[in-house]
């Protein structure tokens, strides 16, 4: 028996792939050019970190810690059983120069873990869409409530919601205060507010709402949050989606309210004596949990984090020194390589 | 015949492979990892972040599973289609105890005993190429009562003998055993049995008894165990994956401690907000659950995909040895063969080389290449005329096939010189060659050593046509003219008197001996009137040695009648007595065999394979020792060590062992070494106290040094005392030094023991090379087994790891095809790491600021898709398509092979490096993005330190990075200020899999984070959004560049100043600063005076058998005129 294919040649294809032959460009860089390129780099560092860090200090930025001057109505709610009792809290402060343009009025919280792994997932996002409100399967610990009704919104993001209010109050003189107008729409991403987060399509939201229990540590169950804006009732509510798009870091600050640039406030927050109202609710002294509020402009770059520009502005230096003692050690131990090859 | 069936069938292939590759430890921890994952107390990842993987490397594996099923399905097709014509089965089905028929030419594949055949006296002629090397025919013959039965088909079925014989071993050339027919008992030896292996020659037909089959033959026995081979690389990963498990129980501890603390200090007052679960009792059992959890989430620093990206890696690598049109040998039309896709990279690290010699160095050729008649040169200066060959046609017996290039000669012949007719003569008559002539005029010899073929072709060609013989007469057609010579004797080779003698008596009745042999032996018998003659012709044979060319001297005398009758009757005495025989016939022989007077000299080239010189010399360079182990006997093996460099004239000294007992080769390994390295023997040399030390089994003996370039020859019989015991680090110490060692007369166990004893103490990877069935067991033995394949044997090929028909193609091998392998599996190994080490310990850090609660920094499907899909395309385009440098280079700078010998590019401390740098990157990795978002938030004010953003930062800079990494990373010393980047070559192909990828993740996030598939499954795709959202930041391209810039310049920086610091020497560089050096052309130049001896086999002659009669055909009508002595 003789194979078949003996006759046919079975000499391989002379393909550039089968001989390994694909053209190819074959990167070599010289001393010059990594040279050049660490130097360009170095200075392509420093230049962004001295953009970066400029446009951070253009920033105005208060930020007053509550935690100490409101010690009085942290103790009151480190006890439960007060939940009812209301606690107000005022601190004044003083503005030294105006806040141009937009402000952004923000809560800041220390030592608050929203990024624990059983905490993140302790959530219904089916729930939270408006498609089942029944479904709380991920929610524990906080999936229905002593009763056994499914809790709305479940889960121990929702149960956690930041729930002091903050009113900024321009003391004009000493007797007339303004509510500075703050506006709560356009805290949340627009995805989360028009596609993630649903109300159940009921005409009546508290029916829709009907046979669910609010979370434990909620006064008031969710179709309650803002009776007056339907559009910032229930699960869309921006104050509840703000809370709901968990921080990374146990030190994290949310946007609460955006300066509404009327009246006085047109050109933004003018000099004077401000203080803030804050209706306390919001327990933090268990944990050792600080609360503080900000109120900031921006730029483009974002916010007062100087990290960036000081990131760059550090590896910018590095880099330039780093290629200029690398030229420095290239010049003087070329000689001894070369020396080195020949022996 | 061991057909091979396949492992699987279509019902038991999901099973069984799941079964077989759940037994990889690699695989076994996903599947418990997985079951981890199902238990929710722990499960800190969703089940598919291992699942998916997991399926998608199985299925891999178990597709290339089946095709390497079917593949060896297929080969065992191939063998079985090799088997004979048999009179009604096939040889898979043939038993111990079948009467088989075995036709001329044809291969035996059991061990058979010979019950009867065509020939005379039922002789039967095979050839044993497969078996010990040698080409020479050998007789076996059958024992008289079952000879009688003949092709008797009646007689032969109804054959109803006993045999008890020895059990199955390895012993080629004993065999012990009795035959119980009609009530007698026969003895049986080793001349009745024809081994597995053998090929039947010149016999048209034959029957035989199997007497083994399969594995039970002695080939079979002599093959060694065939084992599962593994590289080196394979069992250092299998060491990392136990470090990475290692390093992973100690973070997963660690951060379960931090856990502890963490919930003591601050978890335990954090419960307002998220109690702890109900089974969670104290912080002690939390920190014990989260162990579990982080020991998940870790995972990925044992890469799922690993072992499956390797094996695509190698199997890859493995179709370019096929696909290479380099490597593809015309005439055969045998494209090179990887038969192993599990062994490419070790290619690269090949220190010794063990190979045959006949049909692997050598073409088992041998060509009449020049002679010297009566003191004149033929055949010499062939070059400088023109490559014309002699045109034979006025001879029309001449061998088409036969070539001459010295145009004087055959004038020569033409012009009637005496002294070249008798030359011929000579060369056509004194031999013990045995003629064919199936067709008029196409003579066939049978030789029973190709040197006599050679020199009976050379005679045929010129004239002298050596036609036909009987046991009287020999038939010669002298330039055309019949001529009958009546043979009166036949003095026989054998090993001490290294030359034979024919007597004739010609027709005008004058009786006339024609001797040949080696020449240092007939200088000694000629007549001392051919001193001058002599002594021209003595310098020839010097120009013809130092050509590597084999030797023989040829002379004649004229006998008168009277002495030869009184000589005759000496002989028949001597021949006749009892007692001493052997020494009164050669005394009888020496009386006859002097005053010769002296014809002239013939040289014989053995020839070797196409470019087997060059490729020897390109492997030494590349500092890869050459051992040449054949069961050849050392004249021969030495004269071809010599031609092809392994051997060299500017050698110091040669070792001989030749010891016949364990002190006296003990004693001659050890002065051997003495003279390479003097120090050696003192006991203060290192690797003496080393060795006093007494050190467990498994050690290594360092590489020693010798004090020049020596080599050794030992014969197979002193290798036995060799090996054996104490002896075997002496042998070990000794032979490593030598620059060549060759081991001649060796069995195929001595093989594959020397291939063993070098593998055990040298840690080096060996490679054997080899065609017959001899070798197969050094194949197996061997780290890597090469079968030259196109030959008529198939049992290298078919044992061997990979095949091609050319030894040449071995440097392409292993420069090219190992080197780049290899490179590209380091590359490979070292980016791997590297990048899952960078992916996996962001967790760490990350578990600092999340209470160690095992939370996550990616998105499950990032972890999920990671190795699988992102990263997976641009480094397989890194390991399928790199090339550091082109073959071209690779080739003419053998050196740049060293480093592959010494594992240089991956190792423990690359390995280190590799942990080290992924520590590195992922800090950057995490703390940069970390620090961009902690306190910012975009533009129109919303924050971006939320989870989600965060985890999409990190995970585009993570991408970024390990895709910029591949085109960076580590490069082995590089000239001063040349860096070249981790993909130094850039293939369409590599442009289109790195950017592809990263392309690709692209597009997969905005669909995996799209509205669509986010509300569909609100609970699995939670990101929604993410992607539109944070990428249009400008912080985060910010932070993506920082990353990126942090983590390359230090790579860079350190690959430019590490040359500078460390100026060790650049191979590559080094080498590319000068111009191409020209191809390597070796000649064959020797200058010591070093004659080959007389080129036969170191069996006795076919003389007695010729003499006898008894190989005259059947077909002869003298038949019956010569009685059957037995």
């Amino acid at each position: 028996m003789k194979r078949k294919s003996q006759d046919e040649s079975r000499l391989p294809d002379n393909t550039a792939v089968k001989q390994q032959q694909l053209p190819a460009f074959r990167l070599q860089l010289s001393a010059n050019e990594i040279l050049s390129g660490f130097f360009a780099t170095g200075v392509f560092c420093l230049g962004m970190g001295i953009i970066l860090l400029l446009s951070a200090k253009s920033i105005s930025e208060v930020e007053i810690n509550y935690t100490e001057k409101c010690a009085s109505c942290a103790k009151l709610r480190e006890d439960a059983t007060h939940f009812d009792k209301e606690c107000n809290c005022s601190i004044s402060f003083y503005l030294p120069q105006k806040m141009e343009g937009n402000v952004y009025l923000y809560y800041k919280l220390y030592g608050f873990y929203q990024n624990l792994y059983r905490y993140i997932l302790s959530r219904s996002n089916i729930q939270l869409v408006g498609t089942d409100l029944k479904d709380v399967r991920k929610c524990a610990p906080f999936k229905t409530s002593e009763n056994g009704l499914p809790i709305a919104p479940c889960g121990a993001i929702a149960n956690s919601i930041f729930n002091d209010t903050i009113v900024l109050l321009y003391n004009f003189n000493s007797s007339t205060h303004i509510k500075v107008p703050m506006v709560s729409s356009e805290t949340a991403w627009w995805t989360d507010k028009y596609v993630k987060f649903q109300n159940p399509t009921y005409q009546n939201l508290s029916s829709a709402f009907a046979g669910t229990a609010k979370p434990p540590n909620w006064p008031k169950p969710v179709y309650e949050l803002d009776e007056e804006d339907p559009g910032n009732n229930g699960f869309i509510n921006d104050d509840f989606i703000v809370w709901m798009r968990t921080a990374a870091f146990p030190t994290f600050k949310k946007l609460y309210r955006r300066l509404h640039r009327i009246g006085n406030f047109t050109e933004g927050l003018p000099a004077g004596s401000y203080s803030f109202i804050i209706n306390y609710n919001f327990p933090v002294s268990r944990f050792q949990g600080q609360k503080a509020v900000v109120l900031s402009t921006l730029t483009w770059s974002g916010g007062s984090s100087l990290f960036l520009g000081l990131a760059y502005l550090v590896t910018g230096a590095v880099t330039l020194l780093a290629s200029f003692s690398m030229m420095a050690i290239h010049l003087k131990l070329k000689e001894r390589k070369t020396f080195f090859l020949q022996s | 015949l061991d057909v091979k069936t396949s492992k699987y069938n279509a019902l038991n292939f999901l099973p069984m492979n799941l079964f077989e590759q759940f037994q990889r430890l690699a695989n076994a921890y996903f599947l418990f990892l997985l079951f981890l994952q199902l238990i929710p107390q722990i499960s800190s990842l969703a089940w598919y972040t291992t699942v998916v993987p997991l399926m998608v490397v199985l299925s891999i594996t178990a597709v290339k599973d089946a095709i390497d099923d079917m593949v060896k399905c297929w080969h065992s097709g191939i063998q079985g289609s090799l088997s004979c014509r048999i009179v009604t089965e096939k040889w898979m089905n043939v038993q111990v105890g079948d009467i088989i028929k075995l036709e001329n030419n044809q291969i035996v594949t059991a061990d058979i005993l010979l019950l009867s055949s065509s020939e005379p006296y039922s002789l039967t002629y095979i050839e044993t190429a497969e078996l010990d090397g040698e080409t020479n025919l050998k007789v076996k013959q059958a024992i008289s009562v079952t000879s009688e039965m003949e092709d008797n088909l009646k007689l032969l079925s109804a054959f109803d003998g006993e045999v008890r014989c020895e059990s199955p071993n390895n012993k080629l050339d004993k065999f012990t055993g009795i035959l119980m027919y009609k009530g007698k008992n026969y003895l049986l030896n080793h001349d009745r049995l024809i081994l597995r292996g053998c090929v039947i020659r010149n016999t048209d037909w034959c029957y035989g008894l199997v007497i083994f089959t399969g594995p039970d033959t002695k080939v079979m026995q002599n093959s060694g165990k065939s084992t599962f081979k593994r590289t080196h690389i394979d069992h250092l990963m299998n060491v990392l994956v136990l470090w990475i498990f290692l390093f992973l129980g100690s973070m997963c501890f660690l951060l379960a401690v931090g856990h502890y603390i963490w919930e003591n200090n601050k978890g335990y007052y954090f419960q307002d907000y998220l109690p702890w679960e109900d089974y969670v009792t104290s912080s002690v059992f939390s920190a014990t659950l989260i162990f579990w959890s982080y020991f998940i989430i870790l995972n990925t620093m044992v890469p799922i995909s690993l072992y499956v990206s390797v094996e695509i890696i190698r199997l890859g690598n493995s179709f370019y040895i096929n696909w290479d049109q380099k490597m593809f040998y015309e005439p055969k039309n045998t494209p090179a063969q990887a038969r192993t896709t599990t062994l490419n990279e070790e290619l690269g690290q090949v220190k010794y080389v063990f190979s045959d010699k006949t049909g692997t160095l050598t073409q088992n050729i041998m060509i009449f290449n020049k002679c010297s008649i009566n003191g004149m040169v033929y055949g010499m200066h062939v070059f400088l005329f023109s490559l014309k060959k002699v045109d034979f046609s006025y001879n029309k017996l001449a061998d088409p096939k036969f070539s001459f290039y010295d145009k004087t000669l055959v004038e020569a012949v033409k012009k009637g010189n005496h002294w070249v007719h008798l030359f011929f003569l000579s060369l056509s008559l004194c031999h013990t060659v045995i003629s064919e002539e199936k067709v008029e005029g196409e003579l066939v010899y049978q030789a029973q050593s190709p040197d006599e073929g050679a020199l009976v072709t050379a005679a045929r060609n010129f004239g002298f046509v050596f036609r036909s013989r009987t046991s009287e007469t020999i038939m010669v057609v002298e330039m055309g003219k019949m001529r009958i010579y009546q043979l009166l004797a036949i003095l026989d080779f054998n090993n001490v008197r290294k030359r034979m003698s024919v007597i004739v008596r010609t027709p005008e009745n004058r009786i006339l001996l024609f001797c040949k042999g080696a020449d240092t032996i007939l200088c000694k018998l000629l007549h001392p009137s051919c001193g001058s003659l002599k002594d021209i012709t003595m310098d020839h044979l010097d120009d013809f040695a130092s050509d590597g060319l084999r030797t023989l001297m040829v002379a004649y005398r004229e006998l008168d009648s009277a002495f030869f009758q009184d000589w005759s009757k000496k002989h028949s005495e001597a021949c006749l007595s009892l007692e001493n025989r052997e020494n009164k016939i050669s005394i009888v022989y020496e009386e006859i065999e002097r005053d010769l007077m002296l014809l002239g000299a013939t040289a014989i080239e053995d020839k070797l394979q196409d470019g087997v010189p060059e490729t020897i010399l390109t492997l030494n360079k590349a500092k890869i020792k050459i051992w040449v182990l054949t069961g050849d006997k050392q004249e021969t093996a030495v004269n071809i060590a010599y031609a092809c460099n392994i051997f060299e004239d500017e050698m110091d000294e040669i070792f001989i062992v030749e010891g016949n007992n364990d002190e006296t080769v003990g004693g001659e390994l050890r002065s051997a070494r003495e003279k390479m390295k003097p120090d050696s023997l003192l006991e203060s040399d290192p690797v003496n106290s080393y060795l006093a030390t007494k050190p467990q089994p498994p050690f290594k003996i360092p590489e020693e040094v010798p004090n020049g370039s020596y080599g050794l020859i030992i014969n197979g019989y002193s290798l036995a005392h060799a090996l054996e015991g104490n002896l075997e680090l002496e042998l070990l110490r000794t032979a490593c030094m030598c620059k060549g060692v060759i081991c001649c007369r060796m069995t195929p166990l001595q093989k594959a023991q020397v291939v063993e004893l070098v593998k055990k103490y040298k840690k080096a990877v060996t490679l054997a090379i080899g065609d017959g069935a001899n070798d197969v067991s050094m194949i197996k033995v061997a780290h890597i087994g090469v079968g030259i394949s196109g030959q008529e044997g198939m049992q290298a090929m078919l044992n061997s790891d990979y095949a091609f028909s050319q030894f040449r193609y071995l440097q392409r091998l292993l420069l090219v095809h190992g080197r780049w392998s290899y490179n590209r599996m380091c590359k490979f190994l070292s980016y791997f790491f590297y990048k899952n080490f960078a992916f996996t310990l962001v967790h760490v850090w990350y578990a600092f600021y999340s209470g160690f609660s095992a939370q996550t920094v990616y998105d499950t499907w990032f972890i999920t898709f990671y190795n699988l899909v992102y990263t997976s395309l641009p480094v397989l385009g890194l390991s399928l398509f790199d090339q550091d440098v082109n073959e071209t280079w690779s080739l003419r700078f053998p050196e740049l092979y060293e480093p592959g010998q010494h594992n240089l590019y991956f190792n423990k401390k690359e390995f280190v490096k590799c942990l080290l740098h992924g520590i590195y990157s992922s800090f950057v990795l995490f703390f940069i993005p970390m620090g961009t978002v902690y306190n910012s938030v975009r533009k129109d004010g919303k924050e971006i330190s939320d989870y989600q953003s965060f985890s999409l930062i990190v995970q585009t800079s993570l991408l970024c990075v390990v895709t910029m990494q591949v085109l960076s990373g580590r490069e082995e010393g590089k000239e001063g200020g040349k860096i070249a980047l981790e993909t130094t070559y850039w293939t369409m192909i590599s442009h289109v899999f790195t950017w592809g990828s990263l392309g690709f993740y692209f597009c997969i996030l905005f669909f995996l984070y799209s509205d669509g598939l986010c509300l569909f499954f609100p609970d699995t795709f939670q990101f929604l959004g993410v992607a539109r959202n944070t990428l249009n930041l400008p912080q985060m391209w910010l932070s993506v560049v920082l990353s990126m810039i942090l983590c390359m310049l230090p790579v860079v920086g350190y690959q430019f100043l590490k040359p500078l610091f460390w100026p060790i020497i650049d191979r590559i560089h080094h080498c590319m600063r000068h111009p191409l050096p020209y191809p390597i052309r070796t000649k064959l130049k020797h200058t010591a005076s070093r004659r080959s001896a007389y080129a036969f086999s170191h069996k006795q002659g076919f003389g007695a058998l010729i003499t006898s009669g008894k190989t005259m055909k059947a077909k002869l009508p003298k038949k019956n005129s010569f009685p059957y002595k037995r």
